[in-house]
């Protein structure tokens, strides 16, 4: 029974950071269109962005979010603008547009990839803040670990709420439902896709100080992040918030009760068993939005 | 005086020219149709106004201003709403959210109480729908969202691309008295159709177009009544 609830709880903090992760992507390639594969290289960043301010300044990492994030919706408005607007301009189409974008953020990638690496080495980093065991009925649990689920959820509910819940984000939706609609409504879709892209920037911006809170990152782990954010978005339903938050978690409890059970090393098979599983059996998400 | 005058306009598609020289008008209060063939380049003459589709060359003014080249979210804003083929909703979100997004342009937001109003009399049946998923519901409904939504826009010339296609007889004529009823509460109405009888029926002029081209023109009335027309559009011997 502690075991279980010990997995239900891990697999919890896991999966909000994967469903944190996965609605920014769903922002970038749902909305803006872009499939942005240094996605997980921005977590990274934002990872060694929160260790730099905490062990080098004594910021500590949930003040951090506040700088952080910012800088990372920035820093993304104009990466969208200098280097994927001139793609969206040229491509003809939704699939030239995904083929040029992949190449794109392809070497995006390694750049940042490259800094981190120069910057901060290769080897493995964390730093210690609120490591300290919280009790929760019988079982125990890392205060970083409930901080950061907390404000993945915060944060991943604010989001929600503003995607649908106000004018402006009904209008970023309805770009990823129907974007010639969309124009005609009224709605700058090259505005709104700078827009979107930052705004999924800052999401895994501050994925990226969360996850540094409780786990040790590396600067090549990057691409881990992005494929499991990928495999949430499409397991969900791209552009589906929703189905990224339940497809999230759910990735999350599967890989720590896998891990727990059977072997750690199982866990990237497990995902990709889940990724498999849902590309055949529910190709458009858990919620069976019709592809595109 | 017109609304929105329309001239010279041609527009291609890689080689295949699909507006040659074309010069419309429609005046407030007006409800115009456009008949003609498929690929007689009607879809592609709406798209150039609405601003989806370049035309260079030609011009475009709305109420006496140039919206030539003006790219389609900022061409909602001077008051064209366009209803495009295959409906031009948001098939995945809901009523009410097609309905709010219709009303999206700054121009459509002081009017979208009174606006919102307007388009559940003229369609009941969505008030009752507010919050059905769009893509759940039949044709005719559909259709109906996506005039509701052009019209959320507080438009002053609405373009309709085929709108009937696709419905029922019934509703076929429910739809068309509905436009009328539009038309009579002082919006110009352009209208492309291939469903020639019941469009005439209510317009009060007409265009016939023919590869690219405005071949003839007249009152409702008089196309109706000519021979030309009759058996190319309205299957008379």
């Amino acid at each position: 029974m502690t075991l279980l609830l010990d997995i239900l709880l891990s697999g919890l903090v896991l999966g909000g950071m994967y469903a944190l992760t996965a609605m920014g992507l769903t922002l970038q390639y749902g909305i803006a269109r872009i499939m942005n594969l240094s996605y997980g290289e921005f977590l990274i960043a934002a990872a060694f962005g929160a260790l730099f301010l905490f062990t080098g300044m004594a910021v500590n990492p949930i003040l951090g979010l506040l700088l952080i994030v910012p800088a990372a919706f920035a820093l993304n408005w104009i990466l969208y603008r200098v280097v994927l607007t001139p793609l969206v301009k040229r491509a003809k189409n939704q699939g030239m547009l995904e083929v040029d974008s992949i190449l794109g953020t392809f070497g995006v990638l390694f750049v940042i990839q490259g800094v981190m690496q120069v910057v901060f080495g290769g080897s493995l980093q964390s730093y210690s803040y609120l490591s300290v065991p919280v009790y929760i009925l019988g079982t125990t649990l890392a205060a970083n670990r409930i901080l950061a689920l907390l404000f993945a959820l915060v944060i991943g509910g604010l989001l929600y709420l503003l995607l649908t819940r106000t004018r402006y984000g009904t209008a970023l939706r309805a770009i990823a439902v129907n974007p010639v609609a969309a124009q005609l409504s009224g709605i700058d879709i090259a505005a709104a896709s700078a827009l979107a892209f930052a705004a999924g920037g800052a999401i895994v911006g501050a994925a990226g100080v969360l996850v540094s809170m409780f786990l040790t990152f590396s600067a090549a782990m990057g691409v881990v992040f992005t494929m499991k954010a990928l495999i949430v978005v499409i397991m969900g339903g791209v552009g589906n918030m929703m189905g990224a938050l339940v497809a999230g978690l759910l990735l999350g409890i599967a890989e720590t009760a896998v891990a727990r059970l059977v072997d750690p090393g199982l866990t990237i098979a497990v995902t990709y068993a889940l990724f498999l599983a849902a590309l055949l059996w529910r190709p458009t998400g858990l919620f069976g939005r019709p592809a595109r | 005086m017109p609304m929105i005058e329309i001239s010279n306009i041609s527009a291609s598609y890689g080689k295949h020219l699909a507006l040659d020289g074309v010069s419309l008008k429609v005046g407030s209060g007006e409800l115009v149709v456009i008949l003609g063939a498929n690929g007689a380049g009607k879809t592609t003459l709406l798209k150039v106004i609405g601003g989806l589709v370049p035309a260079p060359g030609g011009r475009i003014t709305m109420a006496g201003k140039e919206i030539t080249g003006v790219p389609a979210h900022d061409i909602v804003e001077s008051g064209v709403a366009l209803v495009p083929e295959g409906r031009g909703i948001f098939g995945e979100m809901t009523v009410r959210e097609n309905l709010l997004l219709g009303a999206f342009p700054a121009r459509a937001r002081e009017a979208e109480v009174r606006n919102l109003a307007m388009v559940l009399s003229l369609f009941p049946r969505l008030n009752e729908r507010l919050r059905q998923t769009v893509r759940t519901m039949s044709g005719g409904e559909q259709q109906m969202v996506a005039i509701g939504r052009a019209l959320m826009s507080a438009p002053d010339i609405l373009l309709l691309d085929e709108p009937s296609l696709g419905l029922s007889p019934i509703m076929c004529k429910e739809l068309f008295q509905i436009l009328a009823r539009i038309r009579d509460a002082g919006l110009g109405i352009l209208l492309v159709e291939q469903n020639a009888k019941q469009s005439l029926k209510i317009a009060d002029r007409g265009y016939l177009i023919e590869s690219g081209r405005i071949v003839g023109e007249g009152t409702g009335a008089a196309l109706k009544g000519d021979p030309a027309v009759q058996r190319a559009y309205l299957g008379a011997g």
